[in-house]
């Protein structure tokens, strides 16, 4: 049934990927419940750990859901195995344990030891981990580089993107490790991880992804749905490299960035707008009646995500004159908790719900759990950003417009955390559904 | 082999002028005027402490967890890069606030995190190198971020009477989204048929 064998060794990037999602979503209700409580919850875990902890589950099942899904999707494409079938265990266990001894650093070692745990938003990892956690995403590149050098078969232009986005990613880390005594140039090169990947590396493993997952359940031509892929890829490379000035506004660097960046980052919705145009034509051509349709919905999930959680929640707050004003407040965290999860956390579905369905050889599975899950995720994800949103506006007119102190707009705030918790319970009740529905369709055959 | 072409320029020009941008962001007249770390110092009991021991302690100790610095990090206490202005200056004072924490606002005494007096200087060293950064004017003029005084405000809690609006809000909200998911579903159904 399965023609490569290594594939089969992927199905636990899956699993492994949406349980520690399925951690995060937990941290963020403890952290919300912070909020809404503040002072008097005596979480056993102080804030900030929960908050590093939160992120850096994030970045791990980000990684091992794109490293899961370029495993199982590489060999098809270039017509041979991978080249060492044994290293996509290895990697796996290896970035497991990593990302064991961070949450144990995190949990015991903050404020301890700068080596175990750093304190830098996104990069909290300490030093040590940094460095086996690149070793690690490094020995990813060369087993996917030698792969691909070695192949059988001309290969195709999505999985050439999504490999240069993977590979993109795993380079990227590095410039956030170095470093700089003065915090404006710590922040300009921590920016060039965290935006790097969000607004350029993970966009092309999004174009690349939906552009293979689309082209393994319809029956669309290659051709259509590589039509657009040149120009989307290079006009997310266009604004987003540059439009990295978006985060240099404040930070101490040169004003020239307020209009560069400003510039630039307001373009960055339209290869956006093209990518979910392009696959609203795809879909509109396909004639196949369409089996995998949980797939489906995590694919058009992951492009609207794309389109208005990145696009136009980005859009909103990106030029300077706005951003001035809503820097540092609620609507960034609204924005955050729409492009994530709406665009990688359905990208890492959809490669779930290709990829355990095949491997398990279950491919006619039951649909309906999965699209209950995936409408409840969507109902709880929408309440928690609407309700961060409508946070954001009011602090911004009252903070930062009207010259109220922090404390009293925080306790002017506090029913729209409470909502924000709302959409979290619900979130998280959406991902336990996923969740069980995945395991279910995956048992015994994989582990 | 022309979509290569197309790709190529579009990661080659904007990577290439990160150089020159880059470059003039920290090297040359254009920069902003912003101090040098190693000599934005704070002096405790006869030794001294400069911002760059002090940004270690900061990142150390994970003030970006809860706070933010110059906007970045989190929110769910109030930005620190004006901070060293809002406390007037006061080495002692500040370093005092970090010790003993405001635990009935959610900030944790640092001193149960391990902070010693020597850290907490560090890092007053390191925020009143902050307040001396350059942000082409960030935050605003007239924002409590930038001219408040320390936040005299006590924390309030959730209460569950007066957020009946809320409520309604959020059935309404809900209401809406639930129409949008059944006019979806329903005309999933008749292309079926």
């Amino acid at each position: 049934m399965i023609e490569y064998p290594s594939i089969a060794r992927t199905g636990k990037y899956f699993v492994t990927a949406i349980l520690l999602f399925i951690f995060q979503m937990i941290l963020g209700l403890i952290m919300s419940f912070d909020f809404v409580l503040r002072g008097t919850s005596n979480t056993p875990v102080p804030f900030d750990i929960l908050k590093s902890l939160h992120l850096n589950v994030m970045v791990l099942w980000l990684l091992l859901g794109f490293i899961g899904g370029l495993y199982f999707l590489l060999p098809k494409e270039v017509g041979r195995d991978v080249k060492y079938p044994v290293l996509i265990d290895f990697q796996f266990w290896f970035l497991l344990l990593i990302g064991i001894g961070i949450i144990i650093s995190e949990l015991f070692f903050t404020g301890k030891n700068w080596w175990l745990v750093e304190g830098r938003e996104y990069v909290e990892a300490g030093r040590f981990w940094d460095i086996l956690l690149t070793l690690g995403l490094l020995s990813v590149v060369y087993n996917v580089g030698i792969t691909i050098h070695e192949r059988k078969r001309h290969m195709s232009s999505p999985m050439l993107v999504l490999a240069a986005g993977a590979v993109g990613s795993i380079l990227m880390y590095i410039p956030g490790e170095i470093w700089f005594n003065s915090i404006i140039a710590a922040e300009y090169f921590r920016w060039w991880v965290v935006h790097y990947w969000v607004e350029a590396t993970f966009e092309l493993i999004a174009a690349g992804a939906i552009a293979l997952i689309l082209l393994s359940i319809t029956d669309v031509r290659r051709e259509i749905i590589e039509k657009y892929l040149a120009i989307e890829v290079a006009l997310v490379l266009i604004t987003g490299i540059i439009g990295q000035g978006h985060h240099y506004y404040w930070i101490g660097t040169p004003g020239f960035w307020l209009f560069v960046g400003g510039l630039f980052s307001a373009l960055e919705p339209v290869p956006l707008f093209l990518m979910a145009w392009s696959a609203y034509k795809d879909l509109k051509e396909n004639k196949k009646p369409m089996q995998n349709k949980v797939a489906l919905y995590m694919i058009i999930g992951a492009t609207l995500g794309n389109l208005l959680g990145a696009g136009v929640w980005g859009f909103i707050h990106t030029l300077p004159q706005i951003n001035f004003f809503t820097h540092g407040t609620q609507i960034t965290a609204s924005h955050a908790h729409f492009a994530t999860p709406g665009t990688y956390l359905f990208l890492v579905l959809g490669f779930a719900y290709i990829a355990i369905p095949a491997l398990s050889d279950r491919t006619n599975f039951f649909q309906l759990r999965g699209k209950i899950g995936f409408w409840i995720l969507v109902i709880g994800f929408l309440n928690m950003i609407i309700a961060l949103l409508l946070a954001g506006i009011i602090q911004v007119q009252l903070q930062r417009i009207s010259g109220m102190s922090f404390m009293e707009v925080q306790n002017i705030l506090l029913p729209f955390y409470g909502w924000r918790t709302i959409g979290g319970v619900i979130a998280l009740m959406g991902g336990l559904v996923v969740t069980y529905d995945i395991i279910m369709i995956g048992r015994k055959k994989i582990v | 082999m022309n979509n290569v072409r197309l790709v190529l320029i579009g990661l080659l020009i904007p990577s290439l002028l990160m150089i020159p941008y880059s470059i003039i962001s920290f090297y040359t007249d254009f920069a902003n005027k912003n101090p040098e770390p190693a000599q934005v110092t704070v002096s405790f009991q006869g030794k001294v402490y400069n911002a760059i021991e002090g940004k270690r302690a900061f990142e150390q100790y994970q003030c970006m967890g809860c706070h933010s610095i110059v906007g970045n990090g989190a929110y769910f206490g109030p930005d620190l890069t004006n901070v060293y202005k809002r406390i007037k200056g006061n080495d002692a004072a500040l370093a005092a606030y970090l010790l003993s924490g405001v635990p009935a606002k959610g900030m944790p005494p640092m001193r149960e995190r391990e902070m010693s007096e020597e850290d907490a200087y560090r890092t007053v060293a390191f925020l009143k190198y902050a307040q001396m950064l350059d942000t082409n004017g960030w935050p605003n003029n007239g924002s409590w971020d930038r001219d408040g005084n320390i936040d005299g405000v006590p924390a309030k809690q959730i209460s569950p009477s007066g957020i009946w609006q809320i409520i309604l809000g959020i059935i309404f909200i809900n209401f809406l989204i639930f129409i949008v998911i059944m006019v979806y579903e329903s005309e999933k159904e008749e292309e079926h048929d």
